[in-house]
């Protein structure tokens, strides 16, 4: 009965707050036909848009993934001083508001920041330009990886790899050949999580971004635009492939799952 | 090849584990650090692997001082306790292993990789089992998989941390003749750390017992066992009893059924039992509340015609003895 009950309010909830939200988004997105659906996507603005956002995720999800390894390798098979600030700053970015680090990001690059009369000086634009755009997403998805891999390389603990380090095997090796994969199936994990945020990041790219159509817009400000100019059907439409990413990413995610669950290692 | 530890002194934090270690350990042998936990052993080592460096001191390797040299390059076969294999690998790729990370000009071809691995699991009688990932292969079978793989890179010392600790008892007996018997064929020099006395004195050639980051005696098991050093030594290497000062294994005390003068103490049967061709009896003092453990052989036992609750009189025999306190 208790069983029940719980299984029917988590089904419930999960109908109320994922599956109809993300029914309404597609048949608003079709509301006016496929025809006018597939036109909004055409729309050179929205192609820009899904352009930067991808190039945005190019970006960061690889330093990130190399960040979070380092970072995960550092705390995991070391000891040093200061080792749990550094945990705790890894965590900074899911504790403040993506909104503030995407102010502080202005206050240190903009015009009137701490670096924007050098950067003006150099010609170089980081606020309402593309850098800054990358910038905010390496801040907000940069505990993705690590957050993933920490726990697992914990429980994993470092005799393996003393072990192959005794037998001759360099740093390098001992990496490539029984670190890795050993963490293959986390770290994947984790680059999906990580892509998914970089691609769908709101708040901190909306404050550094300036919202120039077609050339700072990435897709969930494009949303926004068109929403509050009315396009609904367009808004929806583009809305829409943030929410077909949701679902490819959970399917990943899935596989992910099951595949390191079927090789023995605990994600 | 030999090894030498010289002054070897190692803090973790406010905790030393080892202080001012000096050791040999001559060419081929088989020697057995013996200790309670936290006496240093396995931090030892460790030291002499190159896992960890001494804060003092210096390892050498046949002479030549290997402290400052790392664990990749000091040619050192290792057994992790938890045996530490290669998850994600077939038992024979955790055993090539050592080979294949070889840089190029010191690696063997891949077919003499194949042949050397194989001949190294049939050395360990896994042979069938190549195919094998570590969680398909039981505690003995993970056990004998990490001592191939150490000796595949042809290791000048093998250095086996708790070889047999996690293993059930029957394996554990098993394990220990097969490793005497493999040291007898290969002759490499070997350290093994354990907490078990049976188990030193029975394998080992030499044991070292360790206490508290200091090595109390060094000796043969028949030196360590007999001729103990400490009062350390003494209760570690078995149960003891003490005798007006004096402490006495169980099976050095001598029961008779008349106090015969002299300085038998009156004691009462408490529990009797049996174990196999002796018999363990443990006797309440009736002169103070002090309880004594004997071991007699089984036809004494049946000679006394012992039961519970029955009167005795002790006596040390009087060989072996060692001043408490000393």
């Amino acid at each position: 009965m208790v069983r029940r009950l719980l299984i029917g309010t988590a089904l419930g909830f999960l109908a109320l707050f994922l599956a109809l939200p993300l029914a309404a988004v597609v048949t608003h997105a079709l509301g006016d036909g496929v025809p006018a659906y597939l036109r909004a996507l055409r729309d050179p603005d929205t192609l820009a848009a899904v352009r930067l956002t991808l190039l945005t995720a190019a970006i960061a999800v690889p330093l990130n993934l190399t960040f979070g390894l380092a970072a995960a390798w550092a705390i995991t098979k070391f000891a040093f001083p200061g080792k749990q600030l550094l945990v705790a700053l890894i965590d900074l970015p899911l504790t403040v508001s993506p909104v503030i680090c995407g102010m502080a990001f202005v206050l240190l690059f903009g015009a009137q920041g701490w670096f924007g009369s050098w950067l003006s000086d150099h010609d170089l634009k980081v606020v309402f330009a593309v850098p800054g755009i990358v910038l905010a997403t390496l801040f907000v998805t940069f505990p993705f990886v690590a957050r993933e891999l920490i726990p697992l390389m914990q429980e994993q603990g470092t005799e393996e790899e003393e072990a192959a380090v005794v037998l001759g095997a360099s740093g390098w090796q001992t990496f490539r050949r029984v670190t890795l994969p050993n963490i293959k199936w986390g770290l994947l994990y984790g680059v999906i999580v990580c892509s998914a945020r970089a691609m769908g990041e709101f708040g901190a790219v909306s404050v550094v971004s300036g919202h120039i159509r077609g050339v700072t817009n990435t897709v969930p400000l494009h949303v926004e635009i068109l929403y509050n100019e009315y396009h609904l059907a367009a808004a929806f439409a583009a809305a829409s492939l943030l929410a077909l990413l949701a679902l490819v990413t959970l399917a990943m995610q899935s596989l992910v799952e099951w595949q390191g669950r079927r090789r023995g290692e605990s994600t | 090849m030999t090894i030498a530890v010289r002054d070897v002194s190692k803090w973790f934090g406010d905790f030393q584990a080892l202080d001012g270690v000096s050791l040999e350990v001559p060419a081929d042998e088989l020697v057995a650090l013996l200790g309670p936990s936290g006496s240093g052993k396995t931090t030892l080592l460790r030291i002499i692997a190159g896992l960890e460096a001494p804060d003092a001191g210096a390892i050498l390797f046949h002479g030549e001082d290997a402290t400052a040299r790392h664990a990749r390059d000091r040619r050192v076969g290792f057994v992790f306790q938890h045996y530490a294999l290669f998850r994600h690998m077939s038992a024979f790729e955790n055993v090539a292993f050592g080979l294949r990370v070889r840089p190029r000009p010191a690696r063997p071809a891949e077919a003499e990789i194949r042949c050397r691995a194989h001949d190294l699991l049939r050395l360990v009688q896994l042979d069938g089992l190549a195919g094998r990932y570590p969680s398909e292969l039981s505690g003995g079978q993970r056990q004998r998989v990490a001592l191939a793989r150490a000796l595949a890179v042809e290791p000048s010392v093998l250095l086996l941390d708790e070889p047999f600790g996690s293993l059930d008892a029957k394996v554990r007996k098993e394990l220990r003749r097969w490793l005497r018997r493999l040291h007898d064929e290969i002759h490499v020099t070997s350290v093994f750390v354990t907490h078990d006395q049976e188990e030193a004195l029975e394998v080992a050639d030499r044991v070292v017992v360790m206490n508290e980051g200091r090595v109390e005696q060094v000796g043969t098991p028949d030196d360590v066992y007999e001729r103990p050093a400490s009062e350390f030594v003494y209760r570690f290497l078995g149960d003891v009893n003490l005798f007006h000062g004096r402490l006495v294994r169980p099976h050095d005390v001598e029961l008779a059924l008349t106090p015969n003068g002299g300085s038998a103490i009156p004691a009462a049967v408490r529990h009797v039992r049996p174990r196999g061709a002796v018999v363990r009896l443990e006797l309440d003092r009736l002169d103070e509340s002090e309880t004594i453990d004997a071991e007699v052989s089984r036809d004494r036992f049946l000679e006394l015609a012992l039961e519970k609750g029955d009167r005795v009189y002790v006596s040390p025999r009087g060989a072996r003895l060692l001043d408490a306190h000393q």
